[in-house]
């Protein structure tokens, strides 16, 4: 009995593999077949297996290369982003009292702590230079250019939201040069005009950076980007599938019939270009697994150095930046003062109204000298300048920093007292001293 | 009802009144100071503000108390008339202080010593301007000024610590002089450079002495060399007991072969002596052959080697907390190391050489912990690195894969074209 319950056993599990074996073109999907997932009760309802079947056929243009692998690995970055920062959200504490040891206790006594959180920070500063090298690669191909010009704009607020988890996240750990160099920022911040003092206050919370500031920057990092971030990368895959991949440079001709519907269909380039699977999927995986494995290497051979826990009563002689967009601003600083900051971030603001100015059909750099000059001076002057800040490696704490430390713990002084002169003529006036002899 | 409610209110202004006249009582006494019948300000209105700032007029003190005169009178002649003395010299001025100053009773109220008059004549001021009559002596109002005087907790008093250094360097400073007494007039100097001086001026710290902590106030006079060990050792009480407790308090004896503390620390500078100069300072009176001297250099040898060990440490520490390592179990042990290398001073005061070496070994036992600490943590963070090893050996097979399946993937659609 027995025996033949084990025999029908082995039938039934055979007949199930049997079944996962014949039952799809891709062998490996079987088990979402079983699940239901494909030509089950599920995929009736979502048309899984069709939107599956449709993204292995999708083709793309053969001039497609290396270079378009740049947005790729930005994403991917985001999603380790994502993954190691709910691993450290896990251990972390947003307290005054608690920021620090947390980031010790994750890095020390945490198996694998220490990786998730130099990957995490090194993620970070990558991610900031694949999102500038993509959008380069946009810019120079002119990739901007209708109908594309909407994914240009999603693709800038996307920058500031890559910015803004960045200088959120900054202040996390709770240490000295982090504290420091976000008061450094928040001073900044009050300096625009108009809105600039308001909106250093909104943020902070406070008159300084204080435990309001930490909980506010962790609640933004890890809850309001992420849906923002969710949102806008979403619609900029949408809008990248919906309008195709730009044509080549060289061929400035843009297929009629992106300009009558907007719209693309796979179908419609049945016979052209590279498939999708396997082609452009291998190619990825490679652009991945070496994004990793720098990653990796980055986070094991440079781990962030902790200086010590943050003191708004002492101002560190010096501060040094751990973060890409901190090194280029303050390399800016030094070499062209904080004016040359402004010109530079007025020279990024310009490249979101490009689309709005070149909008002719050229695709060459020669033919939009505006473009390229503004691009050149952009892209070639942040790495530059990146490259400046990383050999400058710190800076002195602003001196308005230090002379307000200085008037916290002085006694405050009493303006000298002016006696009116009683002179007709409307002499000076005279001290206190001169108008007792 | 009415009635009541009629006495209610009586009742009540009456006590406003009561109430708004209370403080006039405490403004008798500046009323009856600025009364314009008070002749003495007719003409000294100068000396009149100095004064009432002063101590002595809250407590009702006048002018003719000191000077004598007639304040009801306002011309001159009837008001320098009777009992006055116009400005009195320095030795009617020690005279008319202590009428009040030496009486216990009148003293006790104020928390004052009645002593000052008795200690003035055993100082070097004293002996000067009473014995020898010199009037370049100081007198009470020297220090305390005739008019404006104030209590010497008051930052702005002449006496309070912070005042003292500049005060007495006003005539010990005076080159002229100092030179007809043999004295010198680099004290300030020396005393503002070296640690009591930091202490007083820089952190504020009025613990530490300023003149009269070793000289006394109104009994100023240099201690004598045998008398410096304990006048040292009023604040350093631990390093004056290890001092006593070795060889050398038997010298400290004898002014002629040691000055006590002063022979290594000096008097005004309190100099620190270096660590690495110990067999120096010791080879001034100490044969470069004898025994003391082998003696000091086991010393020096000793507290260097727990300095460098102190130093090996702290980079340690250092390293440690900048890894991220919560390190206070190494900073507790940090502590204990740094104590035992003060205790190191106290055995070099009592040159017991076992005591030092046993403070030594206390030194490097916490040290030793620290640094076995560091190192496991920096083992443990060069391991980190193997983890390469197996990422890019994965990393490069997974791109030699994707490469070879891409090119194969390549020739088959070539070879379906063709």
């Amino acid at each position: 009995m027995i025996r033949r319950a084990l025999t029908s056993l082995r039938d039934t599990v055979r007949g199930v593999w049997e079944d996962i074996k014949s039952s799809t073109d891709a062998s490996l999907l079987g088990a979402a077949r079983f699940l239901g997932l494909l030509y089950g009760p599920i995929d009736r309802r979502l048309q899984i297996d069709e939107a599956f079947r449709k993204a292995l056929q999708y083709r793309l243009p053969s001039h497609v290369g290396w270079r378009h692998a740049l947005g790729g690995i930005t994403y991917l970055l985001f999603l380790i982003l994502v993954v190691t920062g709910v691993m450290l959200a896990i251990f972390y504490r947003p307290s005054v009292e608690e920021a620090y040891p947390s980031v010790q206790h994750i890095v020390s006594s945490r198996p694998f702590g220490w990786l998730v959180r130099d990957v995490h920070h090194w993620s970070a500063n990558l991610i900031v230079l694949a999102l500038l090298a993509h959008m380069a690669r946009v810019f120079f191909e002119a990739a901007y250019k209708p109908p594309r010009e909407t994914n240009w704009l999603i693709g800038l607020l996307l920058l500031a939201v890559v910015l803004a988890f960045g200088a959120t996240g900054y202040l996390l750990p709770w240490d000295q040069w982090s504290y420091w160099t976000v008061t450094e920022v928040m001073n900044a911040t009050a300096q625009f005009p108009i809105v600039g003092r308001a909106l250093a206050d909104r943020l902070m919370g406070d008159v300084i950076v204080s435990g309001a500031t930490l909980s506010r920057f962790f609640a933004l990092h890890v809850i309001v980007l992420p849906w923002v971030a969710f949102v806008l990368l979403g619609y900029h895959f949408t809008l990248v599938r919906r309008r195709g991949i730009a044509p080549p440079v060289s061929d400035a001709q843009e297929k009629p019939r992106w300009r009558k519907s907007g719209l693309y269909r796979p179908e419609d380039e049945e016979e052209e270009g590279v498939p999708f699977f396997p082609n452009q999927l291998l190619r990825s995986f490679t652009v991945g697994t070496l994004t990793f494995a720098v990653v990796i290497t980055l986070a094991v051979l440079y781990p962030r150095v902790f200086p010590p826990p943050a003191d708004p009563a002492a101002v560190p002689d010096r501060l040094v930046s751990t973060w890409v967009p901190i090194d280029v601003s303050m390399a800016l600083i030094r070499f062209s003062g904080p004016w040359g900051l402004m010109l530079f971030w007025v020279l990024g603001f310009s490249l979101v109204l490009i689309p709005l100015i070149d909008r002719g059909p050229d695709r060459r750099l020669r033919q939009r000298p505006l473009a390229a000059a503004l691009g050149i001076a952009f892209f070639a002057g942040y790495a530059l300048l990146l490259i400046s800040g990383r050999v400058l490696g710190s800076f002195e704490p602003s001196a308005e920093i230090g002379s307000r430390q200085e008037e916290m713990g002085a006694v405050p002084a009493r303006a000298p007292i002016e006696i009116p002169s009683l002179d007709p003529d409307g002499g000076t006036p005279v001290s206190e001293e001169g108008a007792e002899q | 009802m009415r009635a009541f409610a009629w006495s209610v209110a009586l009742s009540l202004c009456t006590l406003a009144l009561i109430g708004a006249s209370a403080p006039m009582a405490a403004q008798q006494v500046a009323v009856e100071q600025n009364d314009e019948t008070y002749g003495c300000i007719i003409c000294h209105a100068d000396k009149r503000r100095a004064f009432q700032q002063g101590v002595h007029a809250e407590r009702g003190i006048r002018c003719e108390t000191c000077h004598g005169g007639d304040p009801g009178a306002i011309e001159i002649a009837p008001a320098h008339r009777g009992r006055f003395l116009g400005s009195p010299t320095k030795f009617e001025i020690l005279n008319l202080c202590s009428e009040c100053h030496s009486d216990p009773n009148e003293m006790r109220q104020f928390g004052l010593s009645a002593d000052q008059l008795a200690e003035f004549r055993t100082s070097r001021h004293g002996q000067l301007l009473l014995g020898a009559r010199d009037t370049n002596a100081p007198t009470c109002t020297d220090c305390h000024d005739a008019h404006l005087i104030r209590p010497v907790q008051d930052a702005r008093s002449k006496s309070h610590p912070l005042n003292i250094p500049t005060m007495c360097a006003k005539c010990h400073q005076d080159e002229a002089l100092m030179a007809t007494y043999g004295e010198p007039t680099d004290q300030y100097e020396r005393y503002r450079a070296g640690a009591h001086g930091k202490a007083v001026f820089e952190d504020r710290n009025f613990a530490a002495p300023t003149c009269i902590g070793c000289h006394g106030s109104h009994a100023a006079l240099p201690p004598s060399v045998r008398q410096v060990t304990d006048v040292c050792g009023r604040c350093h009480v631990a390093i004056a007991q290890s001092f006593y407790a070795g060889p050398h308090a038997q010298a400290a004896g004898d002014p002629e072969r040691f000055a006590g503390c002063l022979a290594c620390h000096s008097n005004h500078g309190t100099q620190r002596v270096p660590y690495e100069q110990l067999d120096e300072f010791c080879a001034t009176c100490h044969e470069p052959e004898s025994n003391a001297y082998a003696l000091a250099q086991a010393m020096e040898e000793e507290v260097l080697r727990a300095r460098q060990e102190l130093h090996l440490a702290e980079e340690a520490l250092y390293e440690m907390a900048e890894s991220g390592k919560p390190t206070d179990d190494e900073e507790f042990r940090m502590q204990a190391a740094i104590t035992a290398f003060r205790q190191l001073a106290h055995a070099q005061h009592s040159v017991d050489l076992e005591e030092a070496e046993e403070y030594g070994r206390q030194v490097r036992s916490n040290t030793g912990v620290i640094r076995a600490t560091a190192e496991a943590h920096a083992e443990e963070r060069w391991e980190h690195g193997l983890l390469l090893i197996p990422v890019w050996f994965l990393a490069l097979s997974a791109v030699a894969f994707a490469r070879f399946k891409l090119r194969e993937v390549q020739q088959e659609a070539r070879r379906s074209d063709g």
